[in-house]
C-alpha cells in the first residue's frame, strides 16, 4: 500500500462495497451468494453482519478480507481497491491491513501462544526485540500475560480465541474481521471475549466487523447489519 | 544477498518445520525408517560393488601386470628373449608421482614336464625381494621360497603340482626358447609349492631366480636382459602421468598401463561405476514415489493449517520454503540415519563375505574369493548429497499442492 493510500485510509471509509456480486457455480447452476451488496463502514465502527445460513454474511466478510473474489461491483478496504489485486497482492493486503479471528481459532499448534502472536509480526518483517515486546503487550492486554509459553493444546477454547485476537490486533490492522468468533465458546466466555472486542474498539479506534447469527454478539456491536439472500436487508445505521 | 529480516523469517520457518516433524513423529518415524533402510541398503550394496571393483583392480594390478608395464616392441607378438631389453634401474618419476615399487622380470612361455605329465606355463624369472608389489607376496608356500635372484630352483603352484603329480624336492624338466632362438631343456628342482588367491595363477605361473634364468637362457647382446618391468604407483590415478613420463624416458620401449593390458577388466571396472549409479537411481526412484506420496498426504492433512497461513498473509514463496524445509528436514534425518546404518553394516561385515563356495565363478570375474566391502568418503558424500537432492525433488510435488490451497477453501473445511 502506498503512503497516499494509507493517508486516504484515515479519512475515507475503511470498507466501501458497492454492488458486490459473488456467484458460485454449483455444477452448471449459478448460485448467487451476494446479489449487489452495498456496505460502507467507517473507522472505529463495531459492526455485526447477521443473517441465517446462506444469507451471504460470511461471503461478504471473506470478500472484504480479500479471502474470496467477487464477480461484479467494487470493494475498497483501507483505500485499496481489491478488484485489481492478484493473489500475491491480496496476501500482502491481508498481512498489512486486516486482522482475522476465526471460529475455530486456527492457531498454529506447534507454536506457543507468544510465537503464534509473533508469527504475523515475523511475516511483516518486524525486528526480533520489537516483535517480542509487541507480542507480550498484546497477550498482556488480553489477560494472557502468563500463558505466553503454552501451546494451543494446553489452553482452553476461550484462551485460544483470545490468543487469536491478540494475533489479529498485534499488527494494529485497519480492520479486524471475525467470523463467528464465539460459536465454539460457552456464554460466559463469549461475553468476556465480546467485552474485550468492544473495549478494543474505542481504545485503538479499531474497526471491527463480525459475521454472526448470535443475538448476544449483535448486542455488543454498535451497528447491526442484517443480510438476507445475498443482500443487505437491514442496517441499523440507516435506520438511525 | 538476503536481508536480516528474511534470514530471521527463514530461521522461524526452520524452527516451525522442525516442530512439525516432531509433531507427526509416529508417521515420520516410519518415513525415516524407510529412508534409512533404503539409504543404508544402498550404502552397503554400493560398498560391496565398490569392493568388487577394488578387488578386481587389485587382482589385475597385482597379477604381474602392475599399473604400468614396460616391454620391448614386438614382445607381445613374440614373447622370447629375442625381444628383451636391458635392466632399467634406477626408475625415477620425481616427487609428483610416488612409486610403491617395481619389479624386473623375464617372463616367457615354457613347457614343464614331470615323469607323468606335461603342461604349458609362463616361466618367470624374478628377484623375490622386489615382488612385494605382485601376487607373489600373497603366496602361501610349502617348502622353501626362492632364496634370491640367483636361486636356480623352481616355485610352482599347487594346482600345477597336482597336475604334474609332483611335489617339493622333486625334479622337473623345463623346455624354453634360449637367447639364440633355439630350444633349451633343463632340469630344475622344486623348492616350493605355492597356494595363490586365484587358481589360474597356480596353474600357469612358474617362478625361478632372475639371474639364474638369465644364465640358463644363454648370452645375449644385453648384459642383464629382462622382458618386462612392472611398476606399481602409490595412487592409481597417477598412471596417466607416469605412463607419459616413462614413455618419454624410454622411447625405445612400449609403455602400457593396466587398462591397455587388461581391457576386459578395465571395462568391468568402468561398468561398476555405472552399475552403482543405476542401482542408486532405482532405489532412490522407488523411495521418491513413497516419499512424494507420504509428503502429499502430509500436506493434505494440513490443508486447513496451510490455508490459514495463506489467509494471514503468508506469501507463496514462504509457504513453498516451509514445505520444502519440512520435506528436506525429513530426508536429511533419514539419510543421516541411513548412512550410519550403512556404515554399521559395512563394519559388521568385517572380514568380508566368503565366496569360496563359488570360487570358479568369482575367479572368472577376476575376483578373489573374499568380497570385502569398500566404503569411501566420496561415495558417502555422494550418496548423502544425492539423497538430499532427491528430498528436494520429492518436496516439489507436495509444495506444488500446498501452493494450490486456497485460503477460503481451506478455512471452509
Amino acid at each position: 500500500m502506498t503512503d497516499s493510500e494509507q493517508n486516504s485510509s484515515t479519512t475515507a471509509p475503511v470498507v466501501a462495497c458497492q454492488g458486490v456480486q459473488r456467484i458460485y457455480q454449483q455444477d452448471t447452476v449459478p448460485v448467487y451468494a451476494l446479489r449487489g451488496a452495498d456496505l460502507t463502514i467507517n473507522a472505529g465502527e463495531f459492526v455485526s453482519l447477521a443473517g441465517p445460513s446462506g444469507s451471504g454474511k460470511s461471503t461478504l466478510l471473506n470478500v472484504i478480507g480479500g479471502l474470496d473474489g467477487f464477480d461484479a461491483g467494487s470493494v475498497v478496504v483501507g483505500g485499496v481497491d481489491l478488484g485489481g489485486l492478484n493473489a500475491a497482492e491480496l496476501a500482502e493486503m491481508r498481512l498489512r491491513n486486516v486482522g482475522f479471528v476465526f471460529q475455530a481459532y486456527n492457531l498454529i499448534p506447534v507454536l506457543t501462544a507468544r510465537e503464534n502472536v509473533e508469527f504475523i509480526l515475523q511475516l511483516q518483517g518486524t525486528p526480533n526485540q520489537e516483535r517480542r515486546e509487541r507480542a507480550d503487550a498484546a497477550l498482556q492486554r488480553l489477560g494472557l500475560g502468563d500463558l505466553g509459553d503454552r501451546r494451543p493444546g494446553e489452553l482452553s477454547g476461550g484462551q485460544q480465541q483470545r490468543v487469536a485476537i491478540a494475533r489479529a490486533i498485534v499488527t494494529e490492522p485497519v480492520l479486524l474481521l471475525a467470523d463467528e468468533p464465539t460459536a465454539n465458546l460457552d456464554s460466559k466466555t463469549t461475553e468476556e471475549l465480546l467485552g474485550l472486542l468492544r473495549d478494543l474498539n474505542p481504545q485503538q479506534g479499531m474497526t471491527i466487523v463480525t459475521a454472526t447469527h448470535d443475538p448476544i454478539v449483535m448486542g455488543y456491536t454498535s451497528r447491526q447489519v442484517a443480510m438476507l439472500d445475498g443482500e443487505i436487508h437491514q442496517d441499523s445505521a440507516s435506520a438511525d | 544477498m538476503f536481508s536480516s529480516s528474511f534470514i530471521s523469517t527463514l530461521a522461524m520457518l526452520f524452527n516451525f518445520s522442525l516442530r512439525n516433524i516432531v509433531r507427526y513423529r509416529r508417521r515420520n518415524f516410519f518415513l525415516f525408517a524407510a529412508i534409512a533402510v533404503a539409504v543404508g541398503g544402498t550404502t552397503l550394496s554400493n560398498a560391496l560393488i565398490r569392493g568388487w571393483q577394488v578387488d578386481m583392480l587389485e587382482t589385475a594390478v597385482s597379477g604381474l601386470t602392475g599399473h604400468i608395464k614396460l616391454q620391448a616392441p614386438g614382445f607381445a607378438d613374440d614373447p622370447s628373449l629375442q625381444n628383451a631389453f636391458s635392466s632399467l634401474t634406477p626408475i625415477s618419476l620425481g616427487d609428483n608421482v610416488p612409486i610403491l615399487g617395481f619389479a624386473q622380470r623375464i617372463n616367457i612361455p615354457a613347457v614343464i614336464s614331470s615323469e607323468r605329465e606335461t603342461r604349458g606355463v609362463a616361466l618367470v624369472g624374478v628377484d623375490p625381494a622386489n615382488e612385494g608389489i605382485s601376487l607373489y607376496r600373497d603366496f602361501v608356500i610349502e617348502g622353501e621360497d626362492l632364496g634370491g635372484p640367483e636361486d636356480g630352483r623352481l616355485l610352482i603352484g599347487r594346482a600345477l603340482a597336482e597336475t604334474l603329480q609332483t611335489r617339493v624336492g622333486r625334479r622337473v624338466v623345463v623346455i624354453m626358447e634360449g637367447a639364440d632362438g633355439k630350444s633349451r631343456e633343463r632340469g630344475y628342482r622344486i623348492a616350493g609349492v605355492f597356494d595363490a588367491p586365484m587358481k589360474i595363477s597356480e596353474e600357469l605361473l612358474v617362478f625361478t631366480g632372475l639371474e639364474a634364468m638369465q644364465a640358463a637362457l644363454g648370452n645375449t647382446q644385453l648384459r642383464t636382459p629382462i622382458t618386462e618391468l612392472s611398476l606399481v604407483l602409490q595412487a592409481e590415478e597417477d598412471r596417466g602421468v607416469a605412463q607419459r613420463e616413462l614413455a618419454a624416458q624410454h622411447p625405445q620401449l612400449v609403455v602400457k598401463d593396466w587398462r591397455e593390458m587388461q581391457p576386459q577388466v578395465a571395462e568391468i571396472v568402468d561398468l561398476v561405476d555405472a552399475t552403482m549409479a543405476i542401482w542408486f537411481f532405482l532405489i532412490m526412484s522407488a523411495l521418491t514415489f513413497g516419499l512424494v506420496n507420504t509428503l502429499i498426504a502430509t500436506v493434505m492433512q494440513r490443508t486447513r493449517e496451510l490455508g490459514m497461513l495463506r489467509a494471514l498473509g503468508m506469501n507463496q514463496r514462504l509457504l513453498l520454503i516451509q514445505v520444502v524445509m519440512e520435506c528436506v528436514g525429513i530426508m536429511v534425518v533419514g539419510v543421516i540415519a541411513g548412512l550410519l546404518l550403512g556404515i554399521a553394516m559395512v563394519f559388521g561385515l568385517g572380514d568380508g563375505i566368503d565366496l569360496s563356495a563359488f570360487s570358479e565363478s568369482v575367479e572368472a570375474f577376476g575376483m578373489s574369493t573374499v568380497l570385502k566391502p569398500v566404503l569411501t568418503l566420496e561415495d558417502l558424500l555422494l550418496f548423502g548429497g544425492l539423497s538430499v537432492l532427491v528430498g528436494v525433488f520429492a518436496s516439489y510435488f507436495p509444495a506444488r499442492r500446498a501452493l494450490k490451497i486456497s485460503p477460503l477453501m481451506a478455512m471452509s473445511r
